[in-house]
């Protein structure tokens, strides 16, 4: 299969700093990419090194089969981390600009723009200056302005930063709408969640290397199965339960690592009738767990 | 390029909706409008000073002070009424008969004198204009002391023309015209006086008679000053010849003192004339001792010739520094648009969408060039303004001010050079600016990096006075060659005019300067417009400019 994006050994030195240390990566058209990784893992030096904004070091990138990504410029889409409008300009103008930046023509762009901000709903935004969209609209308004030309590669640097819930599951679709429509996407996260809700692939980075790459399977399976709980109830004494190595409990719901000696029906066992138990799953670990378990916990910010 | 030219339109529509942009348009209306105007104003709402003089001198100093005042002002209503017959004006209509009558007979006289050759044949000036003038001076003579003493005479107009002319102006303002001509005047309201192209003395100074009840007049004068009917009065002493006691000016407003000085400045003329004439002093001698030494201004045309100076000429020396002080405000408020732009597409993060569409040198070639155009946009709206004023002024004022604009505006190599040092001045400054905007996250940092920017560029604003005064100086030359300043020094000194080799050279410089500058803006603005935090020291700067394109080392910004 055609490869949207490979990187070989790229390598990105700001001064004493290895901010990207020998990534390679290949990444499949039409499927949806996830980057994750701690603060300052590199990920947004990696976009902008695919983007051409800045250049590595050292290795190879290339974007759509083309070695120069400045060549294929007007084929990507890319929302930065640091989002940003023109305050004064309207949101039809904005959309359009962008579009126009990369080589439409002015009325295509233009009646493209009302269109798509019509159909997320912006409808009424068209002919209004950006300085009045609240923050989820304004981030809406710069997704369109990513998509408005037709990329044949997305690439979305935290999108889903500052969103409401509504919003989230907005942008989600907006994902996978453009990758039933063929598109290859790429997005860095650190809210795990939501890479394994439509992730296919995942890449995961720290301190500039590459730890994890694979499909979403593959990387779960790097870890021991863990048990999955939804409960009501004091939940303070799970991690004390004879046979529990681990745990990561968020109050409502946790997840329990066993050693390797212990059988998941005693566990469930002890946990009837101390706390009130509503869902009980033996599954992969999930994101969140490998996350911490590659990253240590620690996070250099 | 194409994407050059989207950033450009962007950048230029966006800015036609500024504020700011307005603001630049209508400061320079605003001011030359002011500037004509609020003098005027200021002249016309000045209010008339009453004043009431009372001679005790034996020797009607009073009468003899009349006759100076008068002559001036004669002066003025003939040269008036003179332009007025030419240009078929109005205004000429308007004028009592005996004044019209007694115009078209000077001018008949005056267009026989030059034509007839007998002034050629004399050796004596045949300049027309300049005839004209001595004409008048005179005919206003003659009727200033159409009712005084002969005290005037030798003063001010003294060998003024010859005898033959004399006899003609003479002819012309006989003794059926000067009595009514100066009845007219006498009796000339302050508000009719005002309607002169150059405001006469009456229309400012108006001297009336104290109220005669039997009694002591300054008594009576003081009365009226008090009732504010008067805004000074004078006392003449009995003997102003011999020395100045009894001679008082009474007045509740001291501050004001242009009647005291214009009256005393007329007294003193006449008491010192008539100190001459007392003394064992023939009248000749004390004409010849009293006539003013008279330096006619010429200057020297190509050929070599002297010419007489032509008040364009005094324009064309000065109109360049008011160009300077255009081309600066000018091209400083273009600049500081570009770096405010640059910065808030900074602080409101929109670069690297930006950048992600088009390389950093389309997006600060767009910027410098859309800029540009919003900047000649107001500086053509400025030249059009302009000339369009010197169209329509006429119609709304009632005389133009003193100043020859149109011989500016008819000259094209002003306005060329200042669109040309508009446009080179503006791209050296750009780059600077350009530079500074993209390693700043804020106005106020752009700040701190600009004050050495500002510093550099008052230097040509200081040295406008300067330069004018002598545009080939040694200050001047050596200020031409310093690429800055090149564009405000040049323009300053297009009066001078300064050399073709000098033109070629500077310009040279120049655009080299221009050259290197954008170059390093494009490596600066490649990395700085990526750059969080703090703005980068000036070494580290340099760092930049040194490494190759691409592989510069930028501060971990994650």
């Amino acid at each position: 299969m055609e490869h949207a994006l490979t990187l070989e050994g790229v390598t990105k030195r700001f001064g004493s700093v290895l901010a990207v240390d020998n990534i390679s990566l290949k990444i499949e058209k039409g499927s949806i990419y996830g980057f994750i990784g701690p603060n300052g893992a590199g990920k947004t030096t990696t976009i902008r090194m695919i983007m051409s904004i800045i250049y590595p070091d050292s290795g190879v990138i290339s974007v759509l089969g083309e070695p120069n990504g400045e060549s294929v410029k007007d084929r990507l889409g890319y929302l930065p981390e640091e989002k940003g409008l023109y305050k004064k300009m309207k949101a039809g103008e904005i959309v359009a600009y962008f579009g126009k930046l990369k080589g439409m023509h002015a009325s295509e762009a233009k009646h493209k723009a009302a269109e798509l901000l019509t159909r997320y709903g912006l409808g009424d935004w068209v002919t209004k200056r950006c300085e009045t969209l609240s923050k989820g609209m304004g981030q809406k308004v710069q997704i369109l302005g990513t998509l408005i030309h037709d990329p044949e590669l997305v690439i979305l640097d935290e999108p889903f930063s500052g969103l409401d819930p509504v919003n989230v599951e907005l942008m989600r679709d907006m994902i996978l709408d453009m990758k039933r429509a063929g598109r290859t996407v790429i997005f860095s996260t650190h809210v795990m969640e939501q890479a394994e809700q439509i992730c296919d692939n995942i890449l995961m980075i720290h301190k500039g290397q590459k730890v994890l790459d694979g499909t979403l399977k593959q990387v779960r399976s790097t870890g021991d199965q863990g048990l999955l709980i939804d409960y009501d109830g004091d939940g303070s004494f799970l991690s004390d339960l004879p046979g529990v190595r681990r745990v990561n409990d968020s109050g409502k719901q946790a997840e329990l690592f066993m050693t390797d000696d212990a059988n998941p029906q005693e566990i469930l066992a002890a946990l009837v009738g101390r706390i009130d138990i509503r869902r009980f799953d033996l599954r992969e670990p999930s994101l969140h767990e490998i996350f911490i378990r590659t990253v240590g916990g620690e996070s250099d910010e | 390029m194409n994407k050059t030219f989207l950033v450009a339109m962007r950048e230029y529509v966006e800015n036609l909706k500024t504020k700011a942009f307005w603001l630049g348009i209508m400061a320079l209306p605003v001011i030359l409008v002011l500037s004509i105007l609020v003098p005027q104003w200021l002249e016309k709402g000045k209010d008339v000073r009453y004043y009431a003089v009372i001679d005790n001198s034996e020797s009607r100093l009073l009468a003899a002070i009349d006759e100076r005042s008068t002559f001036p002002d004669m002066e003025k209503v003939l040269r008036a009424a003179v332009d007025w017959h030419a240009e078929e004006s109005a205004k000429f209509d308007e004028l009592p008969e005996i004044l019209r009558r007694t115009v078209i007979k000077l001018k008949q006289m005056i267009d026989e004198h030059t034509q007839s050759g007998t002034a050629e044949a004399a050796g004596e000036a045949i300049d027309k204009d300049e005839f004209t003038d001595e004409v008048i001076k005179q005919g206003a003579l003659e009727i200033a002391k159409a009712v005084g003493p002969e005290g005037l005479a030798g003063t001010a107009a003294a060998g003024l023309v010859s005898e033959e002319i004399l006899e003609k102006v003479q002819g012309v303002f006989d003794e059926q015209v000067k009595k009514p001509i100066k009845d007219w005047y006498d009796n000339l309201s302050p508000e009719e006086a005002e309607s002169f192209r150059s405001s006469l003395s009456k229309s400012r100074y108006a001297r009336i008679a104290i109220k005669d009840d039997g009694q002591d007049p300054e008594e009576a004068a003081r009365k009226m000053l008090n009732d504010d009917e008067l805004f000074a009065f004078f006392v003449i002493g009995p003997d102003p010849e011999k020395d100045s006691e009894g001679c008082k000016y009474v007045s509740n407003n001291q501050t004001d003192d242009s009647l005291l000085n214009w009256f005393k400045r007329l007294a003193n003329e006449e008491v010192r004339f008539r100190r001459i004439q007392s003394s064992a002093i023939d009248k000749q001698t004390a004409d010849w001792i009293q006539a003013p030494l008279r330096f006619s201004s010429k200057q020297v045309s190509e050929a070599g010739e002297e010419e007489i100076v032509e008040k364009g000429d005094v324009v064309r020396q000065w109109a360049p520094v008011v160009f300077v002080y255009l081309l600066w405000i000018s091209i400083f408020t273009i600049t500081q648009m570009l770096l405010t732009n640059t910065i808030e597409e900074k602080s409101n993060k929109i670069m690297e969408v930006l950048l992600s569409s088009v390389s950093p040198l389309q997006l600060m070639a767009g910027k410098i060039i859309g800029i540009a155009c919003t900047g000649l946009t107001m500086v053509v709206s400025w030249v059009i303004f302009f000339l369009a004023c010197l169209k329509c002024m006429p119609l709304f004022l009632d005389h133009m001010p003193d100043l020859d604009l149109s011989l500016i505006a008819r000259d094209p190599v002003f306005l060329a050079s200042f669109l040309g040092y508009f446009i080179l001045g503006y791209l050296l400054l750009s780059a600077i600016l350009v530079g500074i905007g993209s390693v700043c996250n804020s106005l106020k940092e752009a700040q701190n990096l600009m004050a050495p920017v500002t510093i550099i560029l008052i230097v040509p604003l200081l040295a406008m006075v300067p330069i004018g005064q002598d545009p080939n100086g040694t200050i001047a030359k050596f200020l031409s060659y310093i690429p800055p300043f090149t564009p405000f020094v040049m323009m300053n000194r297009a009066a001078g005019p300064p050399t073709t080799m000098e033109y070629v050279v500077t310009t040279i410089l120049l655009v080299i300067s221009i050259v290197v500058a954008l170059w390093a803006a494009a490596k600066v603005f490649r990395i700085g417009v990526l750059l969080t935090g703090k703005p980068p020291k000036m070494r580290e700067i340099f760092k930049w400019l040194r490494a190759p394109v691409g592989h510069v080392q930028v501060r971990r910004d994650e």
